[in-house]
């Protein structure tokens, strides 16, 4: 199928500060590909650039095929957005703030009704948006976002100022939507949320795409690792060093998992040496952890 | 476009100060009114009616108001992310802005015109009527009507300039400030401007000396050897200019980075 979103060799500088470097990367439809990356990495300027809300020096966005610029805004029709904060006006109720965006009249009634069960924002929606706190306001921001059924949502750090109940049905009205199609770009620092959520990621370091990759690809990547205790440590490292098995950096034994038969030979190894294993952990490193690495290599690139 | 013109109505009506605008205009043009009555000496009747009983002048500030705000505020709000990321093009969402603008001015003046109508009817029936000559040979009626359209293109031409400020300066008190200093300024400078005037010829075209187009079209003698300029060349400098600073503000919204 062909890519909802192709954005190619993305350049852009604010004066002499280079925010975005050759930014290449894709979606495709259907798929939940989450933004990562640390504060001030080009997240935002990336989504903005996506909107067409930014001029950028070089480099090209499509969306279903069609270009998008500053100028060029045709191919937004079918994308809705959170980006940043949400953009409310005080004096409006949350309803209003719906109906004033709601494109179809006909059906928009039904539309609306829907996102404010979905969202759980019923018991305010009637109130006026200035005295809603910032949870609120993140909800009607998503509500906004989710409009009109759009074909490609994208979210600015969605889950910012929502309670861990209210995080875990917006994860649940994403994954819903995705299955019935709707694709979605979505950016967190909150690591763990996305874990449990996107298809794809896409890693950026100070204006640099640094990965993308699959969640499985980046998961067995980094992988499951095995923690030997023993009766000996300090020979056990010894022997396994001499029988050429690699141990990671660490003050355990730290061994990385490459087969379900490979427990068994450590057994042996360690027992043809008269050590005893006391304890054996699995370890299985999340999307923090494989993250933190990926950047931290990327600083030793460079 | 009629999607874009229908919700920043709609934004327009529920915002407050729309309501207080309205109440407080109809509030100062009655106090005119009841103090022309009292003291008909101090301010003619028929005067205060062609003036609308000052609305057309609290008009200026509460324009000058309305359009400094229309755009800043959603910077303010951050909204404008909204409004510029569909699919509209960034001149039809401005555009939208603009039209709001000029149907928000016609209601202005629709509904001064309409309350003066009503306080004349109901304080000065007896005193005189819309018939009456006025000057040159004028019904009050005709010269009510032709203040107001001259009123009614100047104020553009202010508003031109405030919907420029107001993307030059990325925040709606600047704008006003700028607005009603502005609007303050022509009638301080103007006689130092007159006098430049007579000394270069050409400084007539400048957009301060349009805006002299109401006086001159009350007092079109005096005013006329001042400006220099026929009271068509000023209505078509007032448009000319009012085109040239709204596209000038179209070309820096077109580019601005949100």
């Amino acid at each position: 199928m062909d890519d909802i979103l192709t954005v190619k060799k993305l350049n852009k500088s604010f004066g002499k500060n280079k925010v975005l470097k050759d930014v290449s990367f894709n979606v495709q439809p259907g798929k939940i590909v989450g933004l990562v990356g640390p504060n001030g990495a080009g997240k935002t300027t990336i989504m903005k650039a996506i909107l067409g809300l930014f001029d950028f020096q070089s480099g090209s966005i499509l969306i279903d095929g069609k270009d998008v610029s500053i100028t060029k805004h045709q191919a937004l029709s079918e994308v809705g957005a959170l980006i940043e904060y949400p953009g409310i006006y005080p004096f409006l109720t949350g309803m209003q703030h719906l109906e004033l965006f709601a494109d179809n009249a006909a059906e928009s009634k039904k539309d609306i009704q829907n996102i404010i069960d979905e969202l759980q924002i019923g018991s305010y929606i009637n109130r006026k948006a200035k005295a809603y706190s910032l949870g609120m306001k993140q909800k009607l921001g998503i509500a906004l976002a989710l409009l009109n059924n759009p074909k490609f949502v994208i979210l600015d750090e969605p889950m910012n100022g929502l309670d861990p109940k209210a995080t875990k049905e917006l994860r649940n009205l994403i994954l819903s939507l995705a299955k019935k199609g709707t694709t979605f770009l979505i950016s967190s620092h909150i690591l763990s949320e996305l874990e449990k959520l996107v298809d794809e990621i896409v890693v950026i370091d100070k204006g640099k795409i640094i990965k993308q990759t699959s969640m499985e690809a980046l998961s067995d990547s980094n992988g499951n690792y095995l923690i030997l205790k023993t009766s000996d440590d300090t020979q056990a490292r010894e022997i396994l060093t001499a029988e050429g098995i690699e141990l990671e950096k660490s003050d355990k034994l730290k061994i990385k998992k490459t087969s379900d038969e490979q427990l068994t030979g450590l057994i042996q190894l360690m027992s043809n040496h008269n050590i005893n294993i006391v304890d054996v952990q699995h370890e299985q490193n999340d999307l923090e952890t494989s993250l933190l690495d990926l950047l931290d290599n990327d600083q030793v690139k460079e | 476009m009629v999607t874009l013109i229908r919700q920043e109505l709609f934004k327009l009506i529920h915002k407050k100060s729309t309501l207080i605008g309205t109440i407080a205009l109809l509030v100062l043009m009655t106090i005119f009114a009841v103090f022309s009555k009292m003291q008909p000496s101090f301010s003619d009747p028929k005067g205060e009616f062609i003036a609308a009983y000052g609305g057309t002048s609290w008009i200026v500030f509460f324009m000058i108001a309305a359009c400094s705000t229309i755009i800043a505020m959603e910077f303010q709000y951050g909204t404008i992310k909204e409004l510029l990321y569909r699919r509209y093009y960034r001149g039809e969402i401005l555009a939208s802005k603009w039209i709001t603008m000029f149907i928000y001015s016609l209601y202005f003046y629709v509904l001064s015109f309409v309350f003066s109508v009503i306080l004349k009817v109901v304080l000065f029936n007896s005193k005189f009527s819309f018939s009456d000559i006025y000057t040159n040979d004028q019904s009050v009626m005709h010269v009510t009507l032709v203040t107001y359209a001259g009123n009614f293109v100047g104020l553009w031409l202010l508003l031109s300039l405030v919907l420029l400020l107001a993307n030059v300066f990325k925040s709606s008190a600047a704008a006003i400030s700028v607005g009603i200093v502005g609007y303050f300024a022509t009638s301080i400078v103007s006689s130092l401007m007159f006098m430049l005037i007579n000394k270069w010829e050409w400084l007539k075209w400048n957009p301060l000396n349009m805006l002299n187009l109401p006086s001159q079209l009350s007092n079109s003698t005096v005013i006329g050897t001042l400006t220099r300029l026929s009271n068509t060349e000023l209505v078509w400098g007032n448009l000319i200019y009012t085109g040239v600073f709204l596209f000038l503000g179209y070309l820096i919204f077109r580019r601005r980075n949100v």
